[in-house]
């Protein structure tokens, strides 16, 4: 069992999100993001879409009662254990009374905390995933708490098997304005030249108000030809809304499933994380790509991350190729014997 | 029948759109292309999001392209005329249209011109079709066809008002499944909920129904209210008479 002492700023469960509710006005939640996400996983050995911890800028305090393995990923959050610092991307052993204090991370904004086995939360609508506003998934569809407790599930892999296996450091947020690559679309139309050309070459600020749902932006305005209201349609996760006012709206995680503004473009897949590891007063540029590239790019995080799995379980003796075969991507490993 | 237009909606979803219009000839598009890919059963296809006049279709762009998904749409949109919708459903909404449960109704009364009465024939004689869901898990958007009151919005909205609220402006009304701020005139009160996490498919409701309302005195309501409290309240579903 894990019990939080300290629940820090917003902490919650997240698997990999909600998946065939949307018609119903379920919104997906998830990790903001799913790259460091999947990350802490992998390196406890987790199927990918395993309930792990999300952390926000302020971490928490978490003492365990039982023996485990859990690596830490994402924003720096300065993990220590009887004050002394702990690495992250890398398993660490837990004993039983074991306290892991987290601290304040100085850029970025999302950490995530992954347990071998999981934490142990019921599924609602097949999913783990904590929806503050839906309140629903996680721990009582809520943000943790101190004092609550949490249950971890069965390792899948021998605990012995995970200690000291590791992926490269990142880091987060110390390259300002972050570039983040959008698709146009799919109500561009709705826009002037002008609008067009502001949205595509203006610095934007991350507003304080911004959060799971969806980041406000503050920065110069963008035109519409007309009013900025459309008959209601579907959002995806990443769709930069612009409302009547002229200031975009990036919907996240938590975001409704249908809204009435013009949506101007739509933050590819590939840059979501990035976007997750903003927090409010960091600077943004938009960027246009074509589908064609976004596919690419998000081929190519998925094989990044399949690559960095077969490396763990082979444990670095092995390596992996990126193949073309009539146009068609293969991933081929060599694993020394 | 069918010309859509299909946008790009970010690199894992296609945004499907017909004539710019909230109308139930539009709509129905949308339901039979919705419809159409539920029988396709088509693998990378994650997610159909159905609204007044578009299909959003989520995808997974790893297992189907989307100049595969992109014909397959076109294709489908050139046979809409020939899908066959099952016939749809009307669900009975049980509503307390007095005192505490209906607010409004008084206000509304007075800017119709009309007894509180006779608004709430206006209200629940007609069949309302639901558009779509969402705002929030299970809220519907339903609209009737005739008889459409004449006001919209109160001036300021209210901080909140509590689930199973019954809110309406012209022709259009909502059933408020959880607690939330709104600026809708609330007409009454419904006991059943529009979304019960503890069903395992928790919502009253899909686009594409009916939905009438049946109006309760206070006895009825509380009745309902005990049994759906208990789970056992089933609300009355019939087939939709052609018109």
């Amino acid at each position: 069992m894990v019990i939080i002492e300290k629940s820090g700023a917003l902490t919650t469960i997240q698997d990999m999100g909600r998946t065939g509710y949307e018609r119903f006005g379920v919104s997906p939640a998830g990790p903001m993001d799913i790259r460091s996400f999947v990350l802490a996983n992998l390196l406890v050995g987790n199927p990918k879409n395993t309930a792990a911890m999300e952390i926000s800028i302020i971490g928490p305090t978490l003492r365990f009662t039982e023996r485990g393995i859990i690596a830490i990923t994402g924003c720096d959050i300065a993990p220590r254990r009887q004050g002394k610092l702990l690495e992250m991307y890398k398993t660490i052993e837990v004993e039983a009374g074991d306290v892991i204090q987290m601290g304040i991370a100085p850029s970025g904004c999302r950490a995530y905390l992954a347990i071998a086995g999981g934490f142990a939360v019921p599924k609602v609508m097949g999913s783990c995933a904590t929806s503050v506003q839906n309140k629903i998934g996680g721990k009582d569809g809520r943000k943790l708490k101190n004092g609550d407790e949490l249950q971890v599930g069965q390792p899948t892999v021998a605990l012995d098997r995970l200690a000291g296996r590791s992926f490269s450091k990142e880091t987060f947020g110390q390259k300002q304005p972050v570039t983040i690559q959008v698709i146009m679309g799919p109500q561009d139309k709705e826009f002037t030249d002008s609008g067009i050309n502001t949205f595509l070459n203006s610095t934007y600020t991350v507003g304080n108000d911004s959060n799971r749902m969806g980041y406000r932006l503050e920065g110069p305005v963008i035109e519409h030809k007309g009013d900025g209201n459309i008959i209601s349609d579907g959002i995806v996760t990443g769709s930069v809304q612009v409302p009547t006012a002229g200031l975009p709206i990036i919907m996240l995680a938590e975001r409704q499933t249908v809204g009435g503004y013009t949506k101007i473009a739509t933050v590819i897949s590939a840059d979501l994380p990035k976007i997750g590891q903003c927090r409010p007063g960091d600077t943004i540029r938009f960027q246009a790509v074509s589908i064609d590239e976004a596919q690419r790019l998000y081929q190519d995080m998925q094989d990044d991350l399949k690559q960095k799995e077969i490396a763990l379980s082979s444990g670095n003796r092995s390596r992996t190729y990126k193949i073309e075969v009539n146009g068609k991507p293969y991933l081929f490993t060599v694993e020394e014997r | 029948m069918g010309k859509a237009t299909i946008h790009f909606a970010g690199d894992q979803a296609l945004l499907v759109e017909f004539e710019p219009e909230i109308s139930i000839r539009v709509n129905m598009k949308v339901r039979a292309l919705q419809y159409a890919f539920e029988q396709l059963k088509l693998p990378g296809v994650t997610e159909l999001v159905p609204t007044y006049r578009a299909l959003l279709i989520h995808y997974d762009s790893l297992r189907l392209s989307y100049k595969k998904l992109t014909e397959i749409v076109e294709k489908q949109v050139e046979n809409l005329g020939e899908v066959k919708l099952p016939k749809a459903i009307v669900t009975e909404i049980p509503v307390l249209y007095e005192g505490e449960y209906a607010p409004d109704l008084e206000e509304i009364a007075k800017i119709e011109k009309k007894t509180e009465k006779e608004i709430i024939k206006i209200h629940s004689q007609s069949d309302y079709f639901v558009y779509m869901l969402g705002f929030a898990p299970g809220h519907p958007y339903t609209a009737r066809f005739e008889n459409a009151f004449s006001f919209k919005r109160r001036p300021t909205p209210r901080v909140s008002i509590p689930g199973g609220s019954i809110v309406v402006q012209l022709a259009l009304s909502d059933i408020i499944p959880f607690e939330q701020p709104c600026g809708w005139n609330i007409i009454g009160t419904t006991p059943v909920l529009a979304c019960d996490y503890r069903k395992k498919q928790p919502f009253l409701l899909q686009a594409g129904q009916w939905i009438h309302h049946v109006p309760i005195d206070r006895k009825e309501f509380d009745d309902i209210k005990r049994q759906v409290e208990l789970g056992s309240y089933v609300c009355k579903t019939y087939e939709k008479k052609e018109e």
